[in-house]
């Protein structure tokens, strides 16, 4: 059983605030959900939505399709979205949205109530009891809640749709959420950041924590800075992050750079947004994975992830801080707002919550902080914690860190550090791989995809078709042994992206010598559902 | 005169001076050798750094000032300089020179104020006086001159001072009172190019400079004073403001973080961006 329930309307209309406290309520009475959201780049007017798929069963994407509810905040939520409601849906018409607003302003003596009364009725929809419901919020908003539920009572609608709660103990996150959550247990103790959707809530959470936990954030003036203040950090001894979107990371480009001569460990998340320039900025692609992949003048050794769930998120990063340490490099966490806006529930029980504890080796006057070794990497280590001087230099180097033009040098430091790649692609992540390993077609996707594609696929196969998937969370490097266990070649490979281009198939090519047969590509702005890829791979395949 | 190692710099520079003010300021500093970062940019003046026995971040073209924020507020255990020239530091590096003034952190700004674009070949700098004919600009200057003393005391800077390399031991007193100084402390060098400014020359700035006994500490009388620049040139602290109160910075640097910490950052309130 599931119910899905779109609400829309205006920006400041409330329709955020109904979002964000179902989420909460949902949350606490352990119900499977996902919301995502479809907003525009202002703060009051135009027509945003919010979508929840709440489910007896871990839900992770949009179903697509048809709604069982659409709540009409403004006249364009009839417009545009009345037509997808399912037969037997529940229509809440903007008169009966303000019917809502007029009762709850005089009852409780301010319209945002209204937000909350709101709340009680798609809580009532789905069969939560007021006594329920008053378990899950603060005292104040009981009265608002019991209101909506009334509401509901009184439509006829109490009860339309009921969800039965989980059984497993249930935590929530949105996608930044992951991925700072994952940052802490990577033990990222600095910040430094400037505010861009939809990277921002990652700052957010990172200054949050600052309040309480020996963490530090910095809002920087731009993103140049925000780098450079995070390297300057790093050097000093702690691990350091910046978020971005796309164009942020435009502007951190030398920073990167400079990351990777100076073998300055550094995490950089970009949560990408539809471009070129200033594009759609509160819309997702999978625009950026080429501008990563080569982002930053020079040659030197990186790994990029792209998680796809939650629990792939906070692995991911917890892990993208232990590599850029080990490894002395810049290491990328690439998402979208797609994922960094939707706000979904995991078991507890899977989240990890080790931290990773970082070491302070100790050395004396000698020390060389670039010294040629074997595998390439020099010991690390912090000002002021011996009598050891840290010497670091943009320019190219020797093993002191002193400026050298010496052709042989620069040799020797390149190949160094170039050295690092062989043992990165060692310790590669592989790939997630779903359903049967004789299926006639695989699907390969990256990303915050990995979710979507793996339900159409089910669906799919619940159909009587044979199609597998195999997701990247690691796009870069690729290595041979990601795909040789599963004999692609065989298959009809078809390569799901939300890019104009097909970027991920590309690198598939020139990394790994495979072609994609068909790539299945969107770059509206919107996420794909699961009903919308199921119609499109249904085409594909048969 | 210091053992001699070799530089990138011309013979006469500016900057030789300078270094050997630094090594002797790092002697008597009452801070160990090892506690002390230099970070600096790009150009000549920015390699300061490499000819000094000190730990060094030398980074990026104007980002000079953003490791420093970064290394004091990891590490306020350590004495951050940076380093850099009038280029990087107020051209490139503008924007950086003003936000980092508003963050209120003790850490000390050095540059070497030649009024030129060295390692590039004699470009106008932010500095450069308007009209001066070079290469780049072989009608002239089009730009007015940026003054870095009056703009760093307009952004509340507590310590702002003008020092000359044709005088070392005045120089050494301002850089080392700079850096005990607790509070952002910058010192503008007057550092003659002998490559690319034939007009600020050594004995052009021995005719003009004159010392300032005490530092001023009305802001108002202390930007007046920044803005006397051609007969008359003051070197010395020009503002000096000891009551405006530096930031705070949480010690975390080795501070364990634990599983408890990061638990209790689980189902946290998502934060709505629009």
């Amino acid at each position: 059983m599931e119910f899905n329930v779109l609400i829309g309307g205006e920006g400041g209309q409330g329709a955020f605030s109904v979002e964000l406290e179902l989420t909460e309520i949902l949350t606490k009475l352990n119900y499977h959900f996902f919301a995502t959201k479809h907003y525009m780049s202002r703060i009051r007017g135009g027509h945003n939505f919010h979508m929840l798929r709440i489910a007896d069963h871990p839900v992770h994407a949009l179903r697509g399709g048809k709604w069982e509810m659409v709540a009409a905040l403004d006249d364009e939520t009839e417009a545009l979205h009345k037509p997808d409601l399912r037969e037997g849906g529940i229509f809440l018409s903007r008169a009966m949205t303000k019917e809502v607003g007029e009762e709850s302003k005089k009852l409780f003596g301010e319209i945002r109530s209204a937000n909350t009364v709101m709340v009680g009725i798609v809580l009532a929809v789905i069969g939560v009891t007021p006594e329920r419901m008053a378990e899950a919020t603060e005292p104040g908003k009981v009265e608002y809640l019991k209101k909506g539920s009334d509401f509901a009572v009184q439509w006829g609608i109490a009860g339309a749709f009921p969800v039965s709660r989980a059984a497993a103990c249930l935590v929530k996150f949105d996608g930044n959420q992951a991925l700072a959550f994952g940052a802490l247990l990577g033990s990222c103790r600095f910040m430094a950041g400037y505010p861009m959707t939809p990277g921002t809530s990652i700052l957010h959470y990172f200054s949050d924590a600052a309040q309480d936990l020996p963490v530090h954030f910095e809002q920087a003036e731009d993103e140049i800075s925000a780098i450079n203040m995070a390297l300057g950090a790093s050097y000093a001894g702690l691990r350091s992050m910046v978020a971005t979107s796309g164009g942020g990371f435009a502007l951190m480009q030398e920073g990167v750079s400079l990351s990777g001569i100076t073998e300055t460990p550094i995490v950089v998340a970009v949560a990408q947004r539809p471009g070129p320039a200033t594009g759609l900025p509160t819309r997702t692609e999978q625009g950026d994975l080429n501008f990563l992949l080569y982002a930053g003048h020079g040659e030197f050794p990186r790994v990029l992830f792209a998680p796809g769930s939650i629990v792939e998120t906070i692995e991911l990063a917890r892990k993208a801080f232990d590599l850029a340490d080990r490894y002395q490099i810049p290491v990328f966490l690439l998402t979208d707002q797609y994922f960094a806006d939707s706000v979904q529930v995991t078991e507890e029980e899977e989240i990890p919550l080790e931290v990773i504890s970082r070491e302070y080796p100790l050395f004396d006057a000698t020390y060389k902080r670039y010294r040629l070794t074997e595998d390439g990497i020099s010991p690390l280590t912090f000002p002021g914690l011996s009598d050891a001087l840290v010497r670091l230099d943009s320019d190219e180097h020797d093993e002191e860190g002193k400026i050298t033009e010496d052709p042989d040098m620069r040799k020797r430091m390149m190949d160094k550090r170039l050295k690092k790649m062989g043992l990165l692609e060692q310790e590669a992540v592989l790939p997630t791989f779903y359903g049967a390993g004789d299926a006639a077609a695989v699907v390969l996707c990256w990303g915050s995809n990995r979710l979507i594609v793996k339900e159409a696929a089910e669906r799919l196969n619940a159909d009587g078709l044979s199609v597998c998937v195999l997701h990247f969370g690691q796009v870069y490097p690729l290595t041979p042994a990601m795909i040789t266990p599963y004999h692609l070649e065989a298959k009809k490979r078809i390569c799901v992206e939300n890019n104009a281009t097909g970027q991920f198939a590309g690198l598939l090519k020139r990394e790994l010598g495979m072609a994609v047969d068909q790539s299945v590509l969107k770059y509206d702005g919107d996420c794909f559902t699961v009903e919308e890829l199921c119609r499109t791979l249904k085409g594909l395949l048969t | 005169m210091e053992p001699k190692i070799e530089t990138g710099w011309c013979q006469g520079c500016g900057n030789f001076a300078i270094r050997d003010v630094l090594e002797k300021v790092l002697r008597e500093l009452p801070v160990p050798r090892n506690k002390i970062v230099f970070t600096s940019g790009i150009g000549q003046a920015a390699k300061m750094p490499q000819y000094l026995d000190v730990n060094h971040f030398n980074g990026l073209h104007g980002r000079s000032l953003p490791p420093a924020v970064g290394i004091k507020l990891a590490r306020p255990d350590l004495t951050v300089i940076a380093y850099s020239g009038d280029g990087c530091m107020y051209g490139e590096g503008g924007n950086h020179f003003i936000q980092t003034l508003r963050r209120r952190l003790d850490i000390t700004i050095l540059v070497s104020e030649n009024q030129v674009y060295g390692l590039t070949k004699g470009q106008s700098s932010p500095t450069t006086g308007l009209a001066v004919k070079n290469d780049l600009s072989p009608g002239g200057n089009p730009n007015l001159s940026l003054n870095p003393l009056a703009l760093a005391i307009t952004m509340g800077a507590p310590f702002v001072a003008r020092g000359f390399a044709g005088d070392k031991e005045h120089l050494k007193g301002l850089i080392l009172e700079a850096i005990l100084f607790k509070g952002t402390a910058i010192v503008d060098i007057l550092q003659p190019c002998v490559s690319f400014n034939k007009v600020n020359t050594y004995a052009w700035y021995r005719e003009r400079v004159f010392k300032l006994e005490n530092p001023l500490t009305d802001r108002y009388e202390a930007i007046r004073m920044a803005d006397l620049w051609g007969e008359k040139i003051p070197i010395g602290v020009i503002y000096r403001n000891d009551e405006a109160p530096c930031r705070e910075i949480k010690e975390i640097f080795q501070v364990p973080l634990t599983k408890a910490d990061v638990a209790s950052r689980l189902n946290m309130r998502c934060v709505m961006m629009r």
